[in-house]
This record gives structure tokens, C-alpha cells and sequence, in this order.
């Protein structure tokens, strides 16, 4: 080894404890802020991971219940393949209102509705019917 | 009610537990270092804890899945940036706001009267000494470049090897050498023998 670094090594050696030394006079203020930011940190840490997806063992058996729930609903809601149910006739009509009441053009047309005018039209049309036969 | 410890945090995977006291070690153990070298580079109290706040949140955000002996190198690293960042903003501000009084290292540069005031230390004489030796060094270490700077705390205040260091100032090997050599260089001729 040289001269220069056995200098150098000595040299280290003292700034180290000098350097060491302005450590430990760092004020309590900027201590306190520093722990804080090392909490602000370590927060960051659990809310990148959620609590319901930090239990990474569980998810395995999480997915098979879901997966369980899921064919359940599925099965439940599943018609018998190939037989074709007849609808009833309440029902028939009950699914024509929701289609009337999801249209809107019917609803606007409702709206614009003119009960009077169209009895009466209705009426002239019996009149003459009856007036031909 | 004090700030929330790491065991406070509601974890519940033992695993993810550990990591978490692990970073909480590790963070301990490098932030006064951090703050030091910040300060170092950045010349003001504030910016500097600004600086290793930043670098605490990132590694932690995107770093505390890695492996824990990886930490250290990404961290300097990240710190570097940020630094390197307030710099360069501070350079642009300097700029524009150049027609204004300028008051800074003046006012940081004021003796620190509670630093320097009697001590009922068994030794204060030797404590004197140290904190004079402290101010010198602080002073010279301000008045380095940059990169020589780095590669002296990196090398000296936080023990990285040369690859570590490396590592954490994204160079060579061989560029960390030349900087650590020319460091130790400009300080011994400010300093002479004042640590012998």
C-alpha cells in the first residue's frame, strides 16, 4: 500500500468519527420529523396492500369459495336444456308493460297523449262503420 | 397520541409483518445518514428532510417487496435523484427569481450557540474539538462537487463498499474510486491534519 492511501485510510478514519459525531447533533425537531416520514413510509407500505388483499395465504382458498358461490348462482339460475317453458299469460303481459315502460319513444308518445280527440276519432269511425253496414 | 409505530399498522400476514419491522429497522438506521448527506447537497434543513421523506416514501411504495440487502443501494439512489431534482429546480428558480435580495447560506451558516454553549461532558475538551471538526468538515465537504461529495458520505458516514456506492450513484466502479480519491484529495488540503 502506498503512502498516500495509508494517509488516506487515516484520514478516514477521523472524518468517520467527526462525521459520526455531527449525527448525534442533529436537534430533536429534525429527529422527530425524520420518524414521522419513516411512519408516512411504512404507511404507504400497508395501504399498497389493502387489508383484504394482504392475507396473500388465504387467497387460495378465498378463490375456491368465490369460485364455489359463483356455480351455485349459476345453477341455481340455470333452465333445464332443451325444453322450451311456455309463458303464461299474465306474465306474457307483464313482460309487454316493462317493455312499453322501457321504451322511452312510448313514454314520450304517452305524454303527448290526447285522450278526448282520440275517443272521439274512434267514435266518427264506429259512426260511419254502422252509417255503411 | 404519538405518531402510529410500525406495529400499530394493522397487518395481518405475519410475513408481510416482518417486512414491515424490517423497513422500519433499515429506515432507522439510514435516516439520520440520509439527512446528512441531503443536507450536504442540498444546503438547507428543510429541503433535506424533503429530500429523505421522498426517498423513504419510493422505496418503501416500490422497493419494500425486494430483498432487504438491496435496500441501501436503492435508496442513496433514489435520495441522489431527488436531490439532484430539488437542485436543478432550485437552479431554475435561482434564475428567475435572480433580481431578488438573495439570504441563505448566510443565515444558515450562523454559529450554533446551543451547539456551542458549555457542556457538562467529562470531556470538553475533546467534544470542543470534535465540534470544531465537525463545522471544518462540513464546511469543506459543502464547497466539493457533487459527485465527490456523494462518493465521500456514501463512502465514509455509510460504509458502502465501492460497488454498493456503485451502485447507489448509478456509475462505475472506477468512477467512484476517482471521485472518493479526488474527495479525500480537496479535503486533506483544506483540512491538513486537523483530525490527526
Amino acid at each position: 500500500m502506498s503512502p498516500v492511501n495509508e494517509t488516506a485510510t487515516e484520514f478516514e478514519r477521523n472524518a468517520r468519527v467527526v462525521l459520526e459525531r455531527s449525527l448525534s447533533r442533529i436537534d430533536a425537531r429534525t429527529r422527530s420529523r425524520l420518524n414521522q416520514a419513516r411512519q408516512a413510509a411504512l404507511e404507504a407500505v400497508s395501504r399498497r396492500h389493502p387489508l383484504w388483499l394482504r392475507g396473500t395465504t388465504l387467497m387460495p382458498a378465498t378463490g375456491a369459495v368465490t369460485a364455489a358461490l359463483l356455480l351455485a348462482v349459476v345453477l341455481w339460475h340455470r333452465e333445464p336444456a332443451g325444453v322450451e317453458m311456455p309463458l303464461p299469460e299474465a306474465q306474457g303481459s307483464s313482460m309487454e308493460d316493462i317493455d312499453l315502460l322501457a321504451d322511452s319513444e312510448a313514454l314520450d308518445l304517452l305524454e303527448g297523449w290526447d285522450g278526448p280527440f282520440y275517443e272521439w276519432a274512434a267514435s266518427q269511425t264506429d259512426a260511419i262503420g254502422e252509417s255503411n253496414g | 397520541m404519538p405518531a402510529a409505530l410500525h406495529g400499530d399498522v394493522e397487518l395481518t400476514d405475519p410475513e408481510e409483518k416482518t417486512r414491515s419491522r424490517a423497513l422500519n429497522q433499515f429506515l432507522a438506521g439510514v435516516e439520520l445518514k440520509a439527512f446528512k448527506m441531503a443536507q450536504a447537497a442540498l444546503r438547507n434543513e428543510d429541503d433535506a428532510l424533503d429530500a429523505v421523506q421522498d426517498a423513504m416514501l419510493q422505496l418503501a411504495r416500490a422497493y419494500a417487496n425486494r430483498p432487504a440487502e438491496e435496500w441501501k443501494p436503492l435508496f442513496y439512489r433514489i435520495l441522489e435523484n431527488r436531490i439532484r431534482d430539488m437542485q436543478r429546480r432550485r437552479t431554475v428558480r435561482g434564475r428567475v427569481f435572480a433580481w431578488l435580495p438573495y439570504r441563505g447560506e448566510d443565515d444558515e451558516e450562523e454559529p450554533d450557540l446551543i451547539a456551542q454553549a458549555r457542556s457538562p461532558d467529562p470531556q470538553p475538551v475533546r467534544r470542543l474539538e470534535l465540534d470544531e471538526a465537525v463545522g471544518a468538515l462540513e464546511k469543506a465537504l459543502g464547497a466539493l462537487p457533487p459527485r465527490q461529495q456523494q462518493a465521500f458520505l456514501l463512502r465514509t458516514l455509510e460504509g458502502l463498499d465501492v460497488a454498493e456506492t456503485a451502485a447507489a450513484m448509478g456509475c462505475s466502479e472506477g468512477s467512484v474510486k476517482t471521485h472518493y480519491f479526488r474527495a479525500v484529495q480537496a479535503l486533506r488540503a483544506q483540512l491538513g491534519d486537523l483530525y490527526v
